[in-house]
């Protein structure tokens, strides 16, 4: 445990040193990464497809072993020590699913007694699936019957009840419509203030801009630059737009990014 | 966390729409098979009471022990309704008497052939066929379907041990398919109880044994569905995967042993045998009317330069001798072709029975095989089924004949035939008894052969430990292959 008790630069909660992950194929997915995520911060990481923010996320979740470097959760190397890491982390993934056949309230209850909270009663999750927007009426649905923004949201529930420190996000507005994706950044300033310490992985330039502490643009595998909100404040969103896009460019032809280009 | 896990995986599977429905299914086959089978259980035994009592009749009403003529049937037997085994192919019956051999005829689908078309389906093969489906169908997706549905990384995202998962998943199917499966095997029970089969304790012992068995064998199944499900990333591929291997082992391999034996220990057909036991008594016979005409020759030879007289007179002294050489040469080809019949045949048997050997330990790299070989041997019903009757049939024929002959001698004073010729009513025969009915009650009963719950159990062992090792292999590959499984 590396706390500190001054309280100029907090312990980071979530920490890559040097992280790198080249692929059993020769794909450097991941090129030294170095980031800090102290607690009540948020860190979003913008990128391409196939930049490596998935496998930056996996990497903490001991999904991936690293090929050099180390992921550390709390000071706890997230591969060495994975069930002790993974009790200070939640999580929420790019395409949640979740069981078809459960309903939304028994799937929220199967993963947040799996992660080890068990004293919540009926109305603590009804609270939960409330604030992440989810309709009363959908709350004891067959997940089957449900839409992606609907798994996502259930998804972002279990996380925000597991109640860890450190919240690891992957593409969380993937699914959602722009009202419920407002609702979500508001969400996430809340559990900023509580004292969370957020890694988000995303493409959404002006969302990252809006809420986040720290934006860092992958690229490649290459953490190409790391702007602090402060930094952001002064910065023409245009000309950062065009930063990230250049380096998003340079090797992809994705149609979403022809599509963003401006014209 | 363990039990939580065991939840999950159990209300998994009950709160799946597609369990509700198989499950159904797969009971209502249950419960239908035992109930058919124990109706046919009873028909077999009112029809052996009946032949059994014409058997007693037709001895009674002989006109005398020289005619006594018996038929042996084979006693049905209460596991057939659960493992029918040969019994549908196995004669019912035969004729017992000194003149002919011991073999058994008539089989229950010789008689009512519709019924072959239409062949019984016993709960051997429900489980062997239908169940290991339904594992499969509940297994295929455990692991790989976990990851596509991204509940396998939700999962570890917390601090949760794989090997802990694993064991909880593999407990969690097993009780969710295991126990609903009781229920119906409980039903049939309760039909044996209400249609008042008679089981004797044994007979319970061995039902028990079975149902372990099919438990094992599903087990089986559902560790091949986790271990393929563990190897491979899409559920889609693994399903494909596990029917070419449950067809492989359930349709294809227990067949490709028998042939493989087929082809290793070639055993003659019975026409080749018949062929060449014809092929021997013309040779026989050929040598034998050769040295006949040879002998013939040298007599006339030795009669050459006599006159008439002598001749008539060296006739008269030699004819006796000479009959009695030429008798004696058939009986010698008589024998000689007796033996080799005997030989043949059993020369046949013996290779039968290697084949028969190598076919079963072939085919047990299929557990479908194993598991309809344990399951036959419970219930007795296997292929020593024929065999085994045929010989106490033998043992009882040379009981039977012996009292007959017995009897017949001590009544051949009185009860002895006379035939008297009259001019006015020809010739009549007169047995001396013609109204009197025999004294049946010592004639000695047959017996069915009795096969103890321990030597079915002894040879059933090896698959019950053939169906362990499987499991072992399954799950010790399912361990290693999750623990490095790729789960995103
Ligand atoms: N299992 C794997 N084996 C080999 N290469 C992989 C594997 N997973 C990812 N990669 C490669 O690693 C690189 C980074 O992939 P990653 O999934 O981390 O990107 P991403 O930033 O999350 O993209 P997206 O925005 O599309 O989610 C890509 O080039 C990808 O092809
Ligand atoms: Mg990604």
């Amino acid at each position: 445990m590396e706390h500190t008790e001054s309280n100029i630069t907090p312990a980071p909660m979530l920490e890559a040193r040097n992280l790198t992950k080249v692929y059993e194929d020769g794909i450097k997915a991941l090129d030294n990464l170095n980031l800090k995520v102290e607690p009540g911060k948020i860190f979003a990481m913008l990128g391409g497809n196939g930049a490596g923010k998935t496998t930056a996320i996996n990497l903490f979740l001991d999904f991936i072993q690293p090929t050099e470097g180390m992921a550390l959760i709390n000071g706890i190397n997230a591969n060495k020590e994975p069930l002790e890491a993974k009790k200070h982390v939640a999580f929420v993934s790019e395409n949640v699913q979740l069981y078809p056949n459960f309903t939304a309230m028994q799937n929220v209850d199967f993963f947040v007694r799996l992660g080890g909270k068990t004293h919540y009663s009926r109305e603590q999750y009804e609270a939960a699936l409330h604030r992440v927007g989810l309709q009363s009426s959908a709350f004891d649905k067959k997940l089957k019957d449900f839409s992606k923004g609907m798994r996502q949201k259930t998804g972002i529930a279990i996380a925000i009840l597991k109640d860890a420190p450190a919240i690891l996000l992957d593409e969380p507005t993937s699914g959602l419509d722009p009202k419920a994706g407002i609702e979500f950044i508001r969400l996430i300033g809340e559990l900023r203030n509580e004292g969370k310490a957020i890694l988000m992985s995303t493409h959404d330039i002006f969302r990252a801009k809006e809420i986040s502490d720290h934006v860092g643009i992958l690229n490649n595998g290459i953490l190409m630059a790391e702007h602090s909100s402060d930094d952001l404040r002064g910065v023409d969103l245009e000309n950062l737009y065009v930063e990230y896009m250049a380096g998003y460019m340079e090797h992809t032809e994705s149609p979403i990014a022809n599509a963003l280009k401006p014209s | 966390m363990y039990t939580l896990l065991v939840q999950k995986e159990l209300k998994n599977i009950l709160l799946s729409s597609k369990f509700t429905a198989t499950f159904i299914v797969c009971s209502i086959l249950i419960i239908l098979s035992v109930f058919i089978g124990i109706q046919e259980y009873n028909n077999a035994v009112s029809q052996y009471d009946i032949n059994q009592q014409i058997a007693s009749q037709n001895i009674e009403e002989a006109n005398g022990w020289d005619r006594v003529r018996n038929i042996a049937h084979r006693k049905p037997n209460p596991l057939q309704i659960f493992v029918s085994g040969l019994h549908f192919d196995v004669g019912r019956l035969s004729n017992i008497s000194s003149r002919d051999d011991v073999k058994l005829s008539r089989s229950p689908y010789s008689d009512e052939t519709i019924f072959a078309i239409f062949r019984f389906i016993d709960l051997a093969f429900i489980v062997q066929v239908v169940l290991s489906l339904f594992a499969i169908l509940f297994t295929y997706n455990a692991i790989n379907g976990e990851r596509e549905n991204g509940t396998l990384k939700l999962a570890f995202s917390n601090s949760v041990s794989r090997a802990k998962y694993l064991l909880a998943k593999f407990s969690g199917i097993w009780l969710g398919l295991i126990i609903p499966l009781l229920i119906p095997l409980l039903v049939t029970l309760l039909l044996l109880m209400v249609y008042k089969v008679p089981l004797s304790g044994a007979d319970w012992n061995t039902i028990a044994a079975f149902f372990g068995l099919s438990m094992l064998y599903v087990t089986f199944f559902i560790g091949l569905g986790l271990l393929i499900s563990a190897l491979t990333q899409k559920s889609s591929l693994s399903f494909l995967l596990l029917l070419v291997i449950w067809i492989g082992s359930v349709l294809i391999l227990p067949r490709i042993g028998v042939m493989t034996a087929g082809q290793l220990v070639p055993v003659r057909s019975v026409a080749q045998i018949e062929a060449l036991q014809q092929a021997y008594e013309q040779q026989q016979w050929d040598e034998y009317s050769e040295s006949l005409s040879n002998s013939w020759k040298q007599r006339m030879q030795e009669m050459e330069g006599m006159t008439e007289e002598e001749r008539q007179a060296y006739r008269d002294e030699h004819e006796w001798n000479w009959m009695e050489e030429d008798d004696a040469l058939r009986r010698q080809v008589r024998e000689n072709i007796t033996k080799n019949n005997r030989l043949l045949l059993e020369e046949t048997q013996n290779r039968k029975n290697h084949q028969q050997q190598l076919a079963f330990n072939v085919s047990r790299i299929s557990p479908a095989s194993s598991f309809r070989l344990a399951a036959m041997n419970l219930a007795t019903t296997d292929i020593t089924l024929k065999s085994r009757y045929e010989e106490s049939m033998r043992t009882y024929r040379d009981i039977f004949t012996e009292y007959v002959e017995q009897k017949k001698e001590e009544t051949d004073t009185q009860g002895g035939f006379q035939i008297s010729i009259d001019s006015d009513e020809g010739v009549s025969i007169d047995f001396g008894r013609d109204d009197q009915k025999l004294d049946v009650s010592g004639v000695p009963q047959y017996t069915a052969p009795d096969v103890s719950v321990a030597a079915a159990f002894g040879r059933s062992i090896i698959d019950f430990g053939l169906l362990s090792i499987f499991i072992v292999i399954c799950f010790g590959g399912t361990f290693v292959a999750f623990i490095r499984y790729d789960m995103r």
